[in-house]
């Protein structure tokens, strides 16, 4: 058995194996086919119910899950969702796998993944991944009016 | 209305358990795009990337070290095992596979390859030690499971 506490490294070994297959683009067309599976009866189906409230919901309880170092803000009459990750538990973990070497672009997975849900719902994120190297990023999801 | 939630990483415990459910997607868009082979192939990189370090533990200990790696994942999973360690022979029996539990609950497929988790994962793991490795029995709708590391004959 693989556990749940060791799939990032496989997730990230993954990413190389289907690089190495097909190049960024095999990459990128897992990430698409992941995200319409994976986050379908989750993350969308949360935010079609509730909304904007409905990624607070879906983050409060996979953040919590993976035990994240964050802040995550939400303000309904605003439209704004922000999270600001200020330890991200998988890219912490990669990192310190000292004798693994992690997918170069493995962040890059969650822009595609989320994006790809939230924007044909009419919400506009931006993420922020200059911090990866030290585990940090941010994403804000904003109702577009 | 609005909300501020700030949580430190020791407030919680790092298991989420629909990455189960990820690893099982993948394993079924492998077989779909590029064939059974590279669900193996992938597997066994994985296996001899990271756990190599196990690997090196197993040269070196014996089967004491895969011992207590097993009691360790299956003790974080709460799932449950029962070991029998000798010098030459290791045998471990667990009544279900906690991954596998948790993606039916999730009402998700398990895919077919499930099972590679356990046989080409371990059979990566043994390369290269003094030992073998051999899925004793496997039901692929709980991963109900004996499983057995030996000492190779010279």
């Amino acid at each position: 058995m693989i556990s749940c506490a060791e799939f990032i490294a496989a997730y990230s070994e993954l990413f190389k194996f289907l690089e190495k297959k097909g190049g960024e683009r095999a990459v990128h067309a897992f990430w698409d086919y992941l995200s319409e599976i994976y986050l379908a009866k989750s993350l969308k189906r949360l935010v079609q119910r509730h909304g904007l409230r409905g990624c607070w919901l879906y983050w409060k309880r996979s953040l919590s899950e993976e035990a994240a170092d964050f802040t995550m803000e939400l303000d309904e009459k605003k439209g704004i969702f922000k999270i600001t990750m200020h330890h991200c538990p998988s890219k912490g973990r990669l990192l310190k796998w000292r004798h693994l070497q992690p997918y170069p672009e493995y962040c890059r997975h969650c822009d595609v993944l989320y994006r790809r849900i939230l924007e044909p719902m009419g919400y506009r994120c931006e993420a922020d991944f200059s911090g990866t190297a030290g585990a940090k990023c941010s994403l804000v999801v904003t109702r577009e009016t | 209305m609005s909300e501020i939630m700030r949580r430190r990483a020791s407030d919680n415990v790092y298991l989420h358990r629909d990455f189960h459910n990820a690893l099982n997607i993948g394993l079924d868009y492998l077989n779909k795009h590029f064939g059974r082979g590279a669900v193996v192939e992938y597997l066994r990189q994985f296996a001899k990337s990271f756990y190599a370090p196990l690997s090196r533990k197993l040269r070196r200990r014996g089967l004491s070290a895969l011992k207590a790696h097993l009691e360790h994942l299956y003790a974080l999973e709460n799932g449950t095992i029962r070991v029998v360690c000798a010098r030459d022979e290791l045998r471990f029996e667990s009544e279900y596979c906690p991954a596998v539990k948790h993606i039916g609950k999730m009402k998700e497929k398990v895919s077919p390859f499930f099972i590679e988790t356990e046989r080409t994962i371990y059979e990566a793991v043994c390369e290269g030690t003094p030992f073998a490795y051999e899925l004793v029995s496997y039901d692929p709708k709980t991963g109900k499971s004996v499983q057995r590391f030996y000492r190779r004959k010279k």
